[in-house]
């Protein structure tokens, strides 16, 4: 089943991350179920991958951090989307859906 | 951004807790995972391997959200520095006599550039110095010679150059009256413009005005800041107060600030900066035609926008202008216009430039052997260094830690060479010839410490680096197997560290060798025959004001009965006075007539001229050649006389001898007016460092043509130094107390100290290559010792064999003098090259001198051979037993 999924290409995890935080405040491990789960197992997101992307969206000011209590009664450090994060979502959505129309565009012309 | 910023702030000073929060949180992941593995059915050791592999490694993961953190370089930095720091705690000998040789180096570097930096770099302590000009003039004959009066107020006059131009000739004053001894002040005549050109303004009162520079306008004087706390109290109504100069009263018309500057002079000079007690105003007498005396130094301020040459030119056209407008021909003076600074330190930036290369080249030597100690240690770290580098470490984080070792012991080094330097600079200063330029502005300042830091941070980087890409070419493989034993990285480990000693040796012969040259140049120096005897000679000045003894014939009866009275001092073998002293910078010169003969054209018979009484020069030592000195007997009324030197008869009458022969200064003499040579007297030496003489008469003291009324007193006498200056003190007292005595010395002393400079610089360079040479001796004994201790089964092996302990060292000798003989003739060849740097500052020795190339060769080749002792006996003690064994 590995095999099968896609890599990401460079630069579309943060995409990922925003978007999901966007829908609710996730800690690590979550998020990385999320992203399994929404992408239905299609894409290949490396877990190791994943930590170094959310500190660094930190440290850009587009996610911020706290820890809480999570469902299993451990604490664990929750992010969740700044106002400066929707703005980027947006603007890096429209981004990805004007490069993907027009590559796509591209295909289609025989 | 801000954002950015704090974060990155919060991940630097709060390390600890983001690196806590960080592994939580890759804990937390990794437990959820296992968690998720084990509801699906996993055991708990298969949940943890599936979890493992789907995760990644928890350090690869840290590292690269340290990255992300940003602050990547900063951490790093701390973590190489936390390390290095225990490395050198670990071992703390080497630590130690790493640090200290560097700390020797680079504070010698650091103390040899204070004085450069506050004498060649640091800029004069005046407004704009860079615009501050000396003029003076230049002829084939006399190089560098005052400006006469008339002509300089002309060049005042009419030049459109300078902004202000002023004049400064010496002139010493007494002073008398009040509670205290009369006391000689140092004091110079200037015009009134001369502060101006300076940038300077008194602190009370006023400039002279320019109408004090016509004779007549009063007497006005300006003070010191020194002399007005020291003599007057600091009293602060002492402007318009009279004080008594020379026996006639001055006004005080101001007083200038603490720090002033003396800019220095040639003629009768007073050394840069040596405090200067009062300025009185120049007067221009006589008549305004007459152009043939020089005697005053100029100095001016050009306008913004002019250069030196301009100014040279242009006051070169306003000379060729006096020279219509009085009638004259053309002359054979030039002005010339020299920048103050060029003036000021001059003589000295070549020295000063040999002594920071000299001190470089120690530096040099100590990053070799630093840089050897380094290896020799990298070479026992190789299993810790393979086992990192197989465990992932990047090679190029690897030699930036390495070298972050190096830094510190670097860095550490400068540190405590700072502090060595600190008082290195005031032992210098100690050292430095009384006339050395600038010397009392020499501390360690601003430019110090950076220029410190610097080095240490270069050197660190300079010695650490070849052992650190050393280390990190390691192949991982090779050291984990060997357990520590190099084998083939030996190859290259041992070629890099013989280059090192055999650059080593060479760059120390190079500073032995100019060592040995300047040490030649000093012996030459000190044995040169100065033409008179300096040993239990005491010496002074007395000047007579000029108010009380008006006449030629009262100035020469005084110093004719205090001379008679100075050789009745029990002890007393000879006493004298005379114009000057040798080698004290006097150089009044006359042109004369000599009978019989015509000078060539455009060319004149001139000589220096002196007054001396009879004694004189018994006192000091001078031998007479030829006729006689003078007596009793050469007074007024008789026949006049002079005495000549050897010099001056080889020049006007060659072949000829002299006694009888005539001289006179009128063009028109009168039988009156001519002077009978009565003596010859051998040569003094102009100079310390030159053998020339010139040409020099004597007049009696009894028929001085003019008042000669500042005389020196030379007494030769093996009496007890205090009470002989005592007892001349008393005599000068009685005829009139109210003079003063002063510059009392012993002429040994002044002889000792007119080879200040060379010696200075010997010892210097001497120190330098002593230190370069025990550090060469030291990194051979490194090497030979290192070599000697991997070779100790090989030894073992021979002496079972049957070798004699003789082979063993021999073997270890001819391993030694192989690299020491190659650092000796490479050494030897740059030397050759070098030396010419040197030829200035040697005397009467070549830059390639046979003796002293030889000596050194011989010497260093001993010394390194020497070093090599110690392992060489180690090497004997090889146990073929133990070394069997180990095979």
């Amino acid at each position: 089943m590995a095999d099968e999924r896609l890599e990401l290409p460079q630069g579309t995890l943060d995409l990922l991350i925003l978007k999901a935080l966007a829908l609710e405040s996730l800690h690590g491990w979550a998020l990385s179920e999320r992203l399994q789960q929404v992408s239905r197992e299609a894409l290949q997101v490396q877990q190791g991958s994943l930590y170094p992307a959310l500190h660094r969206l930190e440290r850009r000011g587009w996610i911020k951090a706290n820890w809480a209590i999570s469902e299993n009664n451990r604490s664990a450090k929750y992010y969740k989307l700044t106002r400066q994060g929707e703005k980027q979502l947006e603007v890096e959505a429209a981004a990805w859906r004007k490069l993907a129309a027009a590559v796509g565009h591209l295909l289609d012309m025989a | 951004m801000l954002n950015d910023l704090l974060y990155r702030m919060r991940a630097l000073f709060r390390r600890n807790v983001v690196e806590t929060e960080l592994n939580e949180e890759i804990r937390f992941h990794f437990d959820r995972e296992v968690e998720k593995y084990k509801k699906q059915g996993m055991t708990d050791e298969e949940a943890r391997r599936s979890a493992r592999l789907a995760f990644g490694g928890d350090e690869q993961v840290k590292e690269d959200c340290r990255e992300a953190r940003g602050t990547g370089l900063i951490d790093t930095g701390v973590q190489d520095l936390r390390y290095a720091q225990r490395q050198l705690w670990s071992n703390p000998s080497f630590a130690v006599v790493i640090i200290l040789t560097m700390a020797l180096s680079i504070g010698a570097n650091s103390a040899i550039f204070s004085v450069i930096s506050s004498v060649l770099i640091k800029s004069l302590p005046y407004p704009e110095p860079e615009k501050i000009v000396r003029v003076f003039l230049t002829s084939n004959i006399y190089p560098k010679f005052p400006l006469n009066p008339f002509d300089f107020r002309d060049y005042r006059t009419h030049s459109k150059s300078f902004d202000s131009l002023a004049a400064f000739s010496r002139g010493d004053m007494q002073l008398s009256g009040g509670s205290t001894e009369p006391v000689r002040l140092h004091g110079f005549r200037i015009t009134s413009g001369f502060f101006r050109v300076l940038g300077l303004h008194p602190q009370l009162g006023r400039e002279f005005d320019v109408k004090v520079e016509t004779p007549g306008n009063g007497l006005q004087v300006i003070l010191s800041d020194r002399v007005w706390r020291s003599q007057f109290g600091a009293a602060p109504d002492i402007v318009g107060r009279k004080i008594t100069l020379n026996a006639q009263p001055f006004t005080v018309v101001g007083v200038m600030p603490a720090g002033t500057e003396h800019p220095g002079n040639e003629y009768r000079s007073l050394a840069y900066g040596e405090d200067v007690d009062l300025w009185w105003p120049f007067t221009f007498e006589g008549d305004p035609t007459r152009r043939g005396a020089h005697y005053i130094e100029g100095i001016g301020r050009l306008k913004d926008g002019v250069t030196a040459e301009q100014a040279q030119s242009e006051l070169s056209a306003i000379m060729t202008q006096i020279a219509r407008d009085l009638g004259q021909g053309k002359s054979d003076w030039q002005v010339m216009v020299i920048p103050l600074y060029r003036e000021v330190v001059g003589s000295s930036q070549r020295m000063l430039l040999v002594l920071l290369g000299a001190v470089g080249i120690v530096l040099l030597i100590a990053c070799a052997n630093a840089a050897n100690l380094l290896l020799a240690r990298a070479a026992t770290r190789q299993r810790e260094i393979a086992v990192r580098l197989a465990l992932g470490a990047s090679r190029s984080r690897l030699v930036r830690q390495l070298l972050t070792e190096s830094l510190l012991i670097a860095l550490a080094g400068g540190a405590l060479g700072l502090g060595m330097a600190a008082g290195g600079v005031k032992a210098l200063v100690s050292l430095l010839p009384a006339d050395f330029p600038r010397a009392h502005e020499i501390h360690v300042s601003a430019p110090v410490f950076a220029f410190t830091f610097l080095v240490s941070a270069a050197t660190g980087i300079l010695f650490g680096l070849i052992p650190a890409i050393q280390a990190s070419r390691i192949d991982p493989r090779q050291g984990l197997h060997e357990g520590g034993r190099t084998s083939t990285g030996t190859g290259r480990l041992s070629r890099l560290r013989n280059a090192l000693v055999v650059s080593e040796v060479s760059l120390a012969c190079v500073l032995l060798i100019g060592a040995g040259l300047m040490l030649r140049s000093l012996l030459n120096l000190i044995h040169l025959d100065p033409g008179f005897r300096e040993e239990h000679v005491l010496t002074a000045s007395v000047s007579l004001p000029g108010a009380e003894y008006k006449t030629e014939a009262v100035v020469g009866r005084f110093y004719d009965t205090l001379t008679t009275n100075l050789a009745s001092i029990p002890g007393v073998e000879a006493a004298g006075a005379g114009s000057d002293l040798p080698w004290t910078g006097y150089d009044d010169n006359t042109s004369l007539n000599i009978e019989g003969k015509q000078a060539p054209p455009h060319d004149e018979f001139h000589a220096r001229y002196h007054v001396a009484t009879p004694d004189y020069f018994r006192a000091l030592g001078i031998p007479l050649l030829r006729g006689r000195f003078f007596t009793a007997g050469d007074k007024p009324g008789t026949q006049r006389v002079v005495i000549i030197n050897h010099a001056m008869a080889q020049k006007y009458w060659p072949g000829e001898d002299v006694v009888g022969k005539r001289v006179t200064w009128d063009d028109h003499p009168k039988e009156t007016d001519w002077f009978r040579i009565v003596g010859v007297v051998g040569d003094v030496k102009d100079k310390p460092s030159s053998a020339d003489t010139e040409p020099a008469f004597w007049w009696a003291d009894l028929q001085q043509p003019f008042t000669s009324t500042d005389m020196s007193l030379v007494v030769r006498s093996t009496a007890d130094p205090q009470t002989l200056a005592e007892a001349v003190r008393n005599e000068v007292r009685r005829l009139d107390p109210a003079l003063a005595v002063a510059d009392v010395a012993w002429m040994d002393e002044i002889v000792y100290g007119s080879v200040a400079t060379p010696r200075f610089a010997f010892v210097l360079v001497g120190m330098f290559a002593g230190l370069a040479i025990l550090l060469a001796a030291i990194g051979t004994y490194g090497v030979i010792s290192y070599s000697v201790s991997q070779r100790t089964p090989e030894f073992g092996l021979r002496m079972a064999l049957g070798a004699q302990r003789l082979d063993v060292i021999r073997l270890v000798l001819a391993q030694a003098a192989g690299l020491v003989l190659t650092g000796t003739v490479l050494g030897l060849l740059l030397a050759l090259t070098l030396a010419r740097v040197l030829k200035n500052l040697i005397y009467e020795v070549s830059p390639a001198d046979p003796l002293t190339f030889g000596a050194v060769g011989l010497m260093v080749i001993a010394i390194a051979v020497l070093a090599c002792y110690i392992p060489a006996r180690k090497a004997t003690k090889a146990d073929p037993m133990i070394a069997l064994r180990a095979e």
